[in-house]
């Protein structure tokens, strides 16, 4: 039963159907959240007694940098469905999350950027953290210029998922690259297994921003999937269908 | 799981531990290069050569902030070994006592003589009214 | 928690001296995302379209 949901979930067709059905939920969920999180950390949230204001970049800061971890992680698993059990809707979706990943660690990267002028003194240095941020945003670059130089789109699609899989061990590199070596950057103020070193009138509208954000970018993949998944299978009965 | 499939797996995990391995050796290799500072007590044992231009952190040791005119003197203390530094300029805001400093420059006589300042902050977060009770206890 | 961290709109706009980077950074980041989206419901648009004409009866 449970491969035959997979079956059924992995085709094309049912992806974009079903994902269209949840887009108006998952974009009100989103923006809304993202507006609830932004206004209060810009507006209520108290000023921090270190950095006065300039920390409420973090209210978009810290969201973006974790997105652009947790795309290339849902990449790998992608590239690992496409890889092993061979799910073209795997690979499809790798090639409509790379853009967006993309964007969102340039983000990542130009946050911190300006945030580091005012705080640190300097809008870059070459430490381990922003360094390997950086690894990641051009490993971004790299996959999309990699599938676009074959004409043979399956093949580009295989080489592609080898590519993501080679480049996911940057992410725990990222992770822990203030605790292993001497950075500027801070270590994490937030750890997954719950502590935490941030006020909680400031904490929770980030926990907000970062859940708006994560909506916001899930629905923006739906809607990136959804032009190529049918450009790409243009040739299909579904397609002509649909369209 | 068929046979072919599970060929695939193996396929790929070979790929993913031969990159995570060849990427672990990399970095273990370049291990300290990629610090991006000397704490003092490895600035004091490396044997730096004079007029080389590094990096060196540490905190601000409390008390030793002196201003004479543009030029700031302080002591950079990783709470083992200290560092005199001399700075001719602004610092940025966050540079004061008790805090984490990174200074850029030359370590000539017992004296670092810095051409840039950063601050560096931690991972703490709170409104000024808890910071000030959190200093008081 | 709610209230207000600044009297005026001025104190939002200035933030102390630091609203031009908090500020800059925010309206960037909002308008890349958008245009992201932009892009997005374009590119649908002209996929569909080229299929129309491709599908279309000559």
């Amino acid at each position: 039963m449970i491969s035959a949901f997979i079956h059924k979930f992995s085709s094309p067709k049912s992806f974009v159907r079903i994902t269209k059905t949840l887009y108006p939920f998952l974009i009100f969920i989103g923006l809304s959240m993202l507006i609830v999180g932004w206004v209060w950390g810009l507006l209520f949230a108290p000023q921090d007694a270190v950095q006065g204001n300039s920390y409420r970049i973090i209210f978009l800061h810290v969201p973006a940098v974790i997105f652009a971890e947790l795309i290339y992680f849902f990449m790998a698993l992608c590239a690992l469905m496409h890889l092993v059990w061979r799910v073209k809707l795997a690979a499809y979706l790798i090639k409509s999350a790379a853009p967006i990943g993309a964007m969102i660690t340039f983000i990542g990267l130009f946050s911190g950027s300006v945030w580091g002028i005012p705080t640190w003194g300097t809008w870059w240095q070459w430490d381990a953290r922003i360094t390997s941020t950086l690894i990641l945003f051009i490993m971004y670059l790299g996959i999309l210029t990699l599938h676009g130089s074959f004409s043979n789109l399956e093949k580009s699609d295989r080489l592609m998922s080898i590519l993501v899989v080679i480049g996911v061990v940057n992410i725990p590199i990222i992770k822990k690259s203030v605790d292993w070596w001497s950075t500027l950057h801070q270590p994490a103020s937030i750890s997954v297994s719950g502590g935490s070193s941030i006020d909680p009138s400031m904490l929770y509208p980030l926990l907000i921003s970062i859940i708006g954000l994560g909506f916001t970018l899930i629905s923006l993949g739906i809607l990136s999937s959804r032009s190529y998944i049918l450009g790409r299978e243009k040739n299909k009965k579904w397609v002509s269908e649909y369209v | 799981m068929l046979q072919a499939r599970k060929n695939r797996l193996w396929k790929f995990f070979i790929i993913l531990f031969m990159s995570a391995g060849g990427i672990l050796l990399i970095l273990f290799s370049l291990n300290s290069k990629l610090d991006l500072f000397y704490s003092p007590s490895e600035m004091l044992k490396a044997d730096i050569k004079p007029g080389y231009r590094i990096k060196l952190g540490g905190m601000v040791k409390s008390g030793s902030i002196k201003r004479d005119g543009t030029k700031i003197k302080f002591i950079a203390t990783d709470f083992v070994k200290e560092v005199p530094v001399i700075f001719d300029g602004i610092p940025p805001d966050l540079f004061k006592e008790d805090s984490g400093v990174v200074v850029l420059g030359y370590f000539l006589d017992g004296m670092f003589e810095a051409e840039e300042i950063f601050a560096k902050h931690d991972e703490n977060y709170m409104p000024p009214e808890l910071s000030i009770e959190a200093a008081e206890i | 928690m709610f209230d207000l961290a600044f009297n005026n709109l001025n104190e939002i706009l200035a933030m102390d001296g630091h609203g031009v980077y908090v500020w800059s950074v925010y309206s960037i980041a909002i308008s890349i995302i958008v245009a992201s989206f932009l892009i997005a419901k374009n590119r649908i648009k002209g996929v569909k379209r080229k299929i129309k004409i491709k599908n279309a009866p000559s």
